[in-house]
This record gives structure tokens, C-alpha cells and sequence, in this order.
């Protein structure tokens, strides 16, 4: 690991934990989210050594993320759609996507629709993530749900 | 009966309010009428509106609406929301008492503003770090997130729409960028923007929006697909505006 990639880390969870207090997340919940923070862009880090591929990347740990989240929500009793959000803010493609608003700005033709490409496919692998995880978490309750009913 | 479905759609709009998704809410009033012992609920909810018609085993039936206005983020209230539910569900709290539990759920403290403020700079800080920016970039993003909170508040206290307050917040910080790189202390605004986007991104729309898209709800999921577009180009719009006006003064 590099001198940068640790400072990222410690600074995507340090981010997270400012954003555990806009939404207003407290105790236990808290610090699930922030361990939350920290996993997520260790998790890319460290995949990111075996993979070329960004946005099959950000696709991973968004499914191993939103799936940690759907199960500690499950573990403590609490809705889990803030925890997706928060556990994932290292992930948001906030640089490609103000360097879209920046080339749009200067009628850089070419450089709008590379950065705009990439921050599409990165924003897409991370809906897809949170969208299978999400769809394999309901059908696995609905299952479980059938069978003690039966 | 009356009375029972008020309370259950005030607790259904509280945790709308609060950023829950609308299957959410709409199974949960579901489940409360069925525990008041309705016959069949009628639940359709969208993320502006809601309406519940319940029917009941003597032939009669109730119907609500509910207007529902702005929409924040708020996890210690609909934690409890979400609790009170299960509670009423099981039939541990007694009909009579629940106008009171409800009372108590709502009037949980939000964190203190000077902590708002704290929080708001350190995202800017923390993410101008790791994008790549360096020690001097930080300390001008840390500033600079203190300070789009209080046009936030301005905003809350003059014009409440979330919309231009992404649009001010995106402008002030964009300026205070231009002008730390007009006074020499960095060398480039870029990483201070992008810091300061950050706690702007309507990110909990977004994964709202997607998760109503795709367990059914395709309009409350259209309707917050939207409106997260609409804030993300308030957002660009705020920046344009500093950045085209930057041309002539700075």
C-alpha cells in the first residue's frame, strides 16, 4: 500500500464520520457505519492490485458493501437505505464528476464526454452493485418469510 | 378508527420525511391498519403524496390523504419511527398510547449546529485529502465547509428550498476557492470544489431512488430520480455562475 492510498482511507472514514452527523446516525449505528466507511475503501484498495478495471471494482465492493449493510440493519432493527448511502460515500465519483462540470464549462467537447463516460459507468457499477445486493437480500427474507409460514 | 389511521399516517409521513423508501412505509401503515383490525388496506404512496383507505369488518371504510413536504435525512428518528412500528404491529403499545410514544419518538434532538458545522468542514477537508490535494488545500476546504453551512442556515431562514441552497452552497464554495487561489494561498481550486461537493451529492436520493425503481414503485422512484438530477445541475449551476463571473472580477 502506498503513502497515498492510507491517507485515502483514513480520510474516507473520517469523511464517513462527518456524514454520520448531517443524517443524524447515532450510538451502535454509528460506528457500523464508520467501520462501514473504512471497509469500503480498504476493500477497493486492495482489490484494485488484482483488477485493471475501475468500474467492475466499484462494482464489488458497492454488492460486498450494500450487503454488509443489509445485514447489520438486519442485526440491529433499523432501516437500511442511510447505511447503503454512508457506508459508500468513499465511492461517490466526485472528482469525475466536478471535472464533467469543469470541461462542460470550458466547451471542452473531448474532455466532457471522457470524464462524463467515466463518471456514468462508475455512478452505473455502483447502482448495479446496490441493486443485485438489495434483490438478493428481499429474496432471501421472502424466502425465509415462506418457509416459517409454511 | 379514525383517529388510529391519523396516527398511523403521521408516522408513515414522518419516516418519508426522514429518508425512509416508500415500500417501506407503505407495508408498514399496512401492517399498523391490519393490527387496528381492518379488513383490507388500500395504500399508494409517493414521495409527495399519500393516500390510505382502510376498510373495516363492519362494511364501513376511512380514507386519508396526506400532503408530504420536504424531504431530509434523518436515521436517529426513523430508527425509532421504525421501532415504534414493530411495537405497535405486535400490539405491545396500547391504541390509547400511541399519540404519546409518537410524541416521544419525534422529540429526539438532532445533533447540536456548531457539530453540523464541525461536521460539514471536516467532509470538505477530509475529501480534498483524498483526491489528492495537499496540506494548504485542505486547510482552505476546511474554511470553506464551515462557511457553506451558515449560507445553508441563511438559506433555511430566508428562501426554504433545498434546491437554491445546493445552488448558494455549490456558488459559495466554488468562491471561496477562486479567491484562495487569487490570494496565493493554493495553487489550483480544483480540489477544494470537489471537497465541498461532496456533502452536497443528494446521495441518499439517489440510492432512495433506485431502490423504489426497482422493487416496484416506479413513479416514487421516477419522482426522486429527478428531483436528485435537478439538484446535481443546482449544484452545476452554482459554479457556472462563480466560474463566469470569476472571468470579470477575479
Amino acid at each position: 500500500m502506498t503513502k497515498f492510498e492510507i491517507i485515502q482511507i483514513i480520510a474516507g472514514t473520517v469523511g464517513t464520520l462527518g456524514f454520520t452527523v448531517l443524517f443524524n446516525i447515532r450510538s451502535k449505528r454509528l460506528v457500523f457505519t464508520v467501520l462501514g466507511g473504512f471497509l469500503s475503501w480498504t476493500l477497493f484498495v486492495v482489490f484494485s492490485k488484482f483488477m485493471e478495471s475501475e468500474s467492475l471494482n466499484y462494482f464489488l465492493v458497492a454488492f460486498i458493501m450494500t450487503a454488509y449493510a443489509e445485514i447489520v440493519a438486519m442485526i440491529i432493527k433499523s432501516p437500511t437505505t442511510i447505511f447503503i448511502t454512508t457506508t459508500l460515500v468513499p465511492l461517490i465519483p466526485g472528482s469525475s464528476l466536478y471535472y464533467t462540470m469543469a470541461n462542460a464549462f470550458a466547451e471542452n467537447r473531448a474532455g466532457f464526454v471522457e470524464k462524463g463516460i467515466h463518471t456514468l459507468s462508475l455512478a452505473a457499477a455502483l447502482a448495479l452493485g446496490i441493486i443485485i445486493a438489495t434483490a438478493i437480500t428481499k429474496i432471501t427474507k421472502d424466502f425465509i418469510r415462506n418457509r416459517k409460514e409454511q | 378508527m379514525e383517529k388510529l389511521l391519523s396516527y398511523a399516517m403521521d408516522i408513515g409521513e414522518q419516516m418519508l420525511i426522514s429518508g425512509a423508501e416508500v415500500r417501506r412505509v407503505e407495508e408498514g401503515i399496512k401492517r399498523m391498519c391490519c393490527s387496528f383490525g381492518a379488513n383490507r388496506t388500500d395504500v399508494f404512496i409517493i414521495t409527495s403524496s399519500m393516500v390510505v383507505t382502510v376498510f373495516l369488518p363492519d362494511g364501513s371504510f376511512v380514507t386519508q390523504t396526506r400532503r408530504v413536504v420536504s424531504t431530509g435525512t434523518d436515521q436517529e428518528k426513523l430508527h425509532r419511527l421504525n421501532h415504534l412500528l414493530r411495537q405497535i404491529c405486535e400490539g405491545k403499545i396500547e391504541k390509547e398510547n400511541i399519540g404519546e410514544e409518537l410524541k416521544k419518538a419525534l422529540s429526539r434532538k438532532n445533533y447540536p449546529f456548531w457539530l453540523e458545522c464541525v461536521a460539514y468542514s471536516v467532509i470538505a477537508g477530509a475529501f480534498t485529502l483524498f483526491f489528492g490535494g495537499n496540506v494548504a488545500e485542505m486547510s482552505v476546504s476546511l474554511f470553506a465547509g464551515l462557511v457553506v453551512r451558515f449560507a445553508i442556515l441563511l438559506c433555511e431562514k430566508t428562501v426554504p428550498s433545498k434546491m437554491f441552497s445546493k445552488f448558494i452552497s455549490c456558488a459559495v464554495a466554488t468562491f471561496i476557492s477562486y479567491l484562495a487561489v487569487k490570494l496565493n494561498i493554493i495553487a489550483d481550486a480544483d480540489k477544494v470544489i470537489i471537497g465541498n461537493i461532496m456533502s452536497l451529492i443528494p446521495g441518499i436520493g439517489l440510492t432512495n431512488a433506485l431502490r423504489d425503481l426497482f422493487s416496484g414503485d416506479s413513479i416514487a422512484g421516477l419522482l426522486r430520480a429527478v428531483e436528485v438530477l435537478l439538484t446535481a445541475l443546482a449544484i452545476a449551476a452554482g459554479y457556472f455562475l462563480i466560474t463566469i463571473l470569476g472571468g470579470f472580477l477575479i
